[in-house]
């Protein structure tokens, strides 16, 4: 069989850099091949910076960013983007809280016009309406995704016992129901006016853009903002790489099946470490050819569908994320033993080199698809200069990914899939039965509206 | 307001460039030497290429009391091949840096490839073998056939799953695929075996019938020579394409509560059936479902969400079922989201008002403006990707459409007034003609919701 020819690497991101006097950092890259554009604004501050007694106030300020500014009246945010052909949304996670607009390439002022108008002048129009209003919103966001769906609160559980109370991560985005009920209209101003400045915020725009233009346009708009200090430091969110025990938690509830997960402690975003960590867990649980959906999957039959994902976080240990669900009656028990005995066997041996190769080649498939769309470059670009100082760092990060060495892949999973590194949550069903796909949460991050993908919701096909 | 006095500097809103024409891409269409129909589209810059193939195995087409076994035979086709196992297609696959799913629908069973386009032979070798001589080995059809029955359980505990099996299960005759699992019940699957997926396979599986679609960036790339070495490769007998029978669905309004105690929310899924692509007031009917309920600016997320908080969100769509040619197809009609318990009957009653204002007083032209203006604008960017531009000519083969179908709804929007998708939408909508279920407490929201009077309430167990 034909050796495949090696996918072209082109890790070319063209960009240039600039800065404002009042701190805002500026990243643009050009791209013609279509007429769209970009924008994509990064701030500084995710729900790690959420004190105790208010955790989802990052989250649900993002929300009150959609209710109007001093020259936007109630939603125009979203009426005036989508009236012009564009699309937009935001998102919180632990670490950031982002907002993105795709416009026609010639509607791209009018998002850098609402950006800095929101950046600048949101007091001016946040009302005790709008926030009792987006809190109850926010709430039937909380229920919908996590409270009224089996397993949904599995991620919230996972995390609080990986991280310690006390914490920055120990709690998730969405926060709580009590907190929520909390969050008062002085806390939104305060939560402003500490960290909605232009010299907190990353702003990239990518596509068919004239850069000089551009950047006229971004002065214009955004240049006389105020800068402002006084932003405190987030806690420290370090942690010894290795947890030093093993914590458990078995949970009954009315689940369809018995589940096993768990969350492995892993070393920061932006290591080589991580790179290794995402290599080891693509071999061992991404896919159809890896260890755990051959042993657990195919060849045992204990599992529906058995998988491993890497939770990337940069200001705390990343988390590696197992999820299995059972099929038929196979118990918890047998899924666990042979789960550690597929990571002390890797552990000792490491990848085959068709193994990394493989792995190597699905994560440069996924960064590929990443890139395929003008927003997505821009996201990925605001990322490497907030989380690690350096925009251009998006363009070799592919290539990091594939230097790195197998003896390295062996070591990280010696050294952290292990144990007593690890937090293990258990679902027995109240009545028991059987499985599904498992997943990466993508809890970590949650948006301001639900994605456009309202088909999805009137379907009950099976799709694999 | 409260007033408190920003520094910066204000502009007038900025007005709008030069707007860069845009059009959706046109593909090319050829037949390859054993009837396989090919169509193929240049993306510049998209390095990843995507690639469909439909299938003519309509779920209309499986044996009586086998519902579910296009979708094993989909799912097998990436369980090994004359020459690879299971575990060594899997790993060709990724190695390859490719993905391949495929799943069965309504209206055809469709395989889905995502390859880099340095790898696109290998990626289309591995996609042919799969198709031209798959193993479906006994042992994986068997294991299969145990997920699937696991699957079906965890679909049951879903509240959106479990609202849709409700509203297909009740609109549809029993007699219809349309109104059973897609995937099959555990009743069917648990019959499936090897012949049967084989005979499925033997009976629709064929070039002839069969229709590929590839986008990406295909500059310098040799396809007709790939395309001669692996689906070329491909080779099987002549046969009539399927021919789609007529939807038709009874409406009357109702209300069909699926209990689910103790739930914190209620989803609704209120539908019925409605005009499809074929049909003069597609364009009209797209603009006007949008702007009751296509984003959280619309009617009802203004009223539900902006208004009164009782949602996260609810969207009106419609989602083909099956298509003809003659007209006959239909799509599913829907309003669908999930609101809080105790704003159940609130929720429902706005839900109504909204429609009956609608129906009432219309749309306004400036509603009208922006969803055009949205519908139509954010062509580019929706179309940014290769998937995307695939998908929808899949689509296209899919319903009988012809290939600059998409090209003329852009252009049938634009030139849509505001009386047209008024009409369009009061017509899709009509409050009572509409199935409403509900996955919830029944014991919390069964009596307010009767109170409602939108019809006749049924409270099933689960």
């Amino acid at each position: 069989m034909a050796n495949p020819a090696p996918a072209s690497s082109s890790g070319g991101l063209a960009i240039t850099e600039h800065r404002l006097a009042n701190g805002l950092r500026v990243v643009l890259s050009e791209d013609h091949l279509t007429p769209v554009a970009a924008v994509c604004l990064w701030y500084d501050v995710g729900s790690r910076h959420e004190v105790k007694g208010r955790t989802g106030l990052a989250h649900l300020f993002e929300h009150l960013m959609f209710q109007g500014s001093a020259s936007v009246q109630g939603n125009g945010h979203f009426e005036l983007i989508q009236g012009a052909g564009g699309s937009l949304n935001g998102t919180t996670s632990f670490e950031r809280t982002n907002y993105f607009e795709t416009m026609p390439a010639h509607q791209l002022e009018l998002a850098l016009w609402l950006e800095a108008d929101r950046m600048g002048s949101l007091l001016a129009a946040l009302d005790q309406t709008s926030l009792d209003n987006q809190r109850d919103v926010v709430k039937n966001e909380r229920r919908q995704r996590y409270d009224n769906v089996p397993y949904g609160t599995a991620f919230e559980k996972l995390t609080a016992m990986s991280f310690p109370e006390g914490h920055p991560y120990h709690h998730t985005p969405i926060g709580s129901m009590a907190d929520l009920d909390a969050a008062t209209l002085k806390d939104a101003q305060a939560f402003f006016s500490t960290y909605y400045a232009p010299n907190n915020a990353v702003l990239s725009v990518v596509g068919d853009i004239d850069p000089d233009e551009t950047l006229r346009w971004i002065e214009k708009y955004f240049g006389t903002i105020p800068a402002h200090d006084g932003k405190p430091a987030p806690v420290d969110g370090s942690l010894p790489p290795v947890s030093g025990e093993e914590l458990r938690l078995t949970v009954r509830e009315e689940v369809p099946s018995r589940a096993l997960m768990a969350a492995y402690r892993l070393p920061h975003d932006g290591t080589r470490e991580a790179d290794a960590a995402d290599l080891a867990l693509t071999v061992l649980g991404s896919g159809e050819s890896s260890r755990l959906y051959n042993r657990l999957v195919r060849r045992d039959r204990l599992a529906v569908a058995a998988g491993f994902g890497l939770l990337r976080l940069a200001g705390a240990p990343s988390l590696g994320w197992l999820d299995v669900k059972t099929s038929g009656d196979a118990t918890v028990e047998a899924i666990e033993a042979a789960v550690d005995e597929e990571l002390a066997r890797f552990a000792e041996e490491g990848p085959t080199p068709e193994e990394l190769e493989r792995a190597q080649a699905q994560i440069e498939r996924e960064w590929l698809d990443r890139l395929q769309t003008v927003s997505g470059r821009a996201d990925e670009l605001c990322r490497y200069a907030v989380l690690f100082g350096d925009p251009a760092l998006a363009g070799s990060a592919l290539s990091r990914v594939l230097e790195v060495t197998a003896e390295e892949v062996r070591d990280i999973a010696r050294q952290r899939l292990r144990a007593d590194n690890r937090a293990v949550l258990v679902y027995e069903p109240v009545h028991p039965e059987a499985g599904e796909a498992p997943q990466t949460p993508d809890s970590s991050e949650i948006s301001e509206a639900p994605a456009v993908n309202g088909e999805a919701d009137a379907t009950e096909g099976g799709a694999a | 307001m409260t007033g408190i006095k920003p520094t910066m500097t204000f502009h007038p809103r900025p007005e709008a460039g030069a707007p860069t024409p845009w059009a959706f891409p046109a593909p090319e269409r050829a037949t390859l030497d054993n009837g396989l129909t090919v169509l193929h589209c240049h993306r510049p810059g998209q390095q990843l290429v995507a690639v469909e193939v439909l299938l003519d195995a309509p779920l209309a087409a499986e044996p009586e009391g086998l519902d579910g076994v296009a979708t094993i035979l989909a799912r097998a086709f990436s369980e090994g091949t004359d020459t690879l196992t299971a575990e060594e297609f899997a790993g060709e696959l990724e190695r390859a840096g490719a993905t391949m799913d495929a799943h069965a629908d309504h209206p055809c069973v469709r395989v889905s490839l995502e390859v880099p386009v340095s790898r696109l032979e290998r990626g289309l070798s591995l996609l042919a073998d799969a198709l031209r001589a798959p193993a479906l080995p006994e042992h994986e059809i068997e294991r299969l056939v145990a997920n699937r029955l696991d699957e079906i359980v965890h679909e049951l505990a879903n509240p959106a799953r479990r609202a849709a099996l409700a509203l297909y299960g009740d609109l549809f005759e029993s007699a219809d695929r349309l109104s059973r699992p897609r995937a099959g019940s555990a009743e069917t699957v648990r019959t499936i075996d090897r012949a049967a997926v084989q005979a499925f396979y033997a009976a629709h599986v064929r070039p002839a019938t069969a229709t590929a679609v590839i986008v990406g960036d295909l500059d310098g790339v040799d396809l007709d020579g790939i395309l001669a070495r692996t689906l070329g490769a491909w080779s099987g007998d002549k046969a009539a394409p399927a021919t789609p029978t007529p939807v038709k669905a009874d409406d009357h309004a109702r209300v069909i509560i699926v209990d689910r105690p103790g739930s914190v929310q209620t989803q609704l899924l209120i539908g019925r059936v409605g005009a499809d692509r074929h049909d003069e007031t597609w364009a009209a009917q797209v603009l006007g479902t949008y702007c009751l309920g296509g984003t959280l600016t619309s009617r009802l997320d203004r009223v539900l969400r902006e208004e009164k908080g009782y949602t996260y969100g609810v969207r009106a769509l419609s989602q083909p079922l099956r298509s003809a040619p003659d007209g006959s197809g239909r799509v599913l009609l829907a309003i669908t989201g999930s609101v809080d318990t105790p704003s159940t009957a609130p929720a429902l009653a706005d839900t109504w008002t909204v429609l009956r204002t609608l129906a009432a007083e219309g749309l306004t032209d400036a509603e009208r403006d922006v969803a055009v203006q949205n519908l139509v604008g954010v062509a580019p960017l929706k179309y940014e990707t290769s998937a995307a531009v695939a998908a929808t000519l899949a689509d296209q083969v899919e319903q009988s459409l012809p290939d600059d179908y998409q090209a003329q709804v852009y252009r049938r929007l634009a030139e849509t007034g505001t009386a047209e998708a008024t009409a369009a939408v009061v017509a899709a909508f009509p409050p009572e003609r509409l199935v409403t279920v509900l996955v919830g407490d029944a014991s919390v929201i069964a009596d307010p919701v009767r109170e409602l009077g939108i019809g006749e309430v049924t409270v099933l167990q689960p």
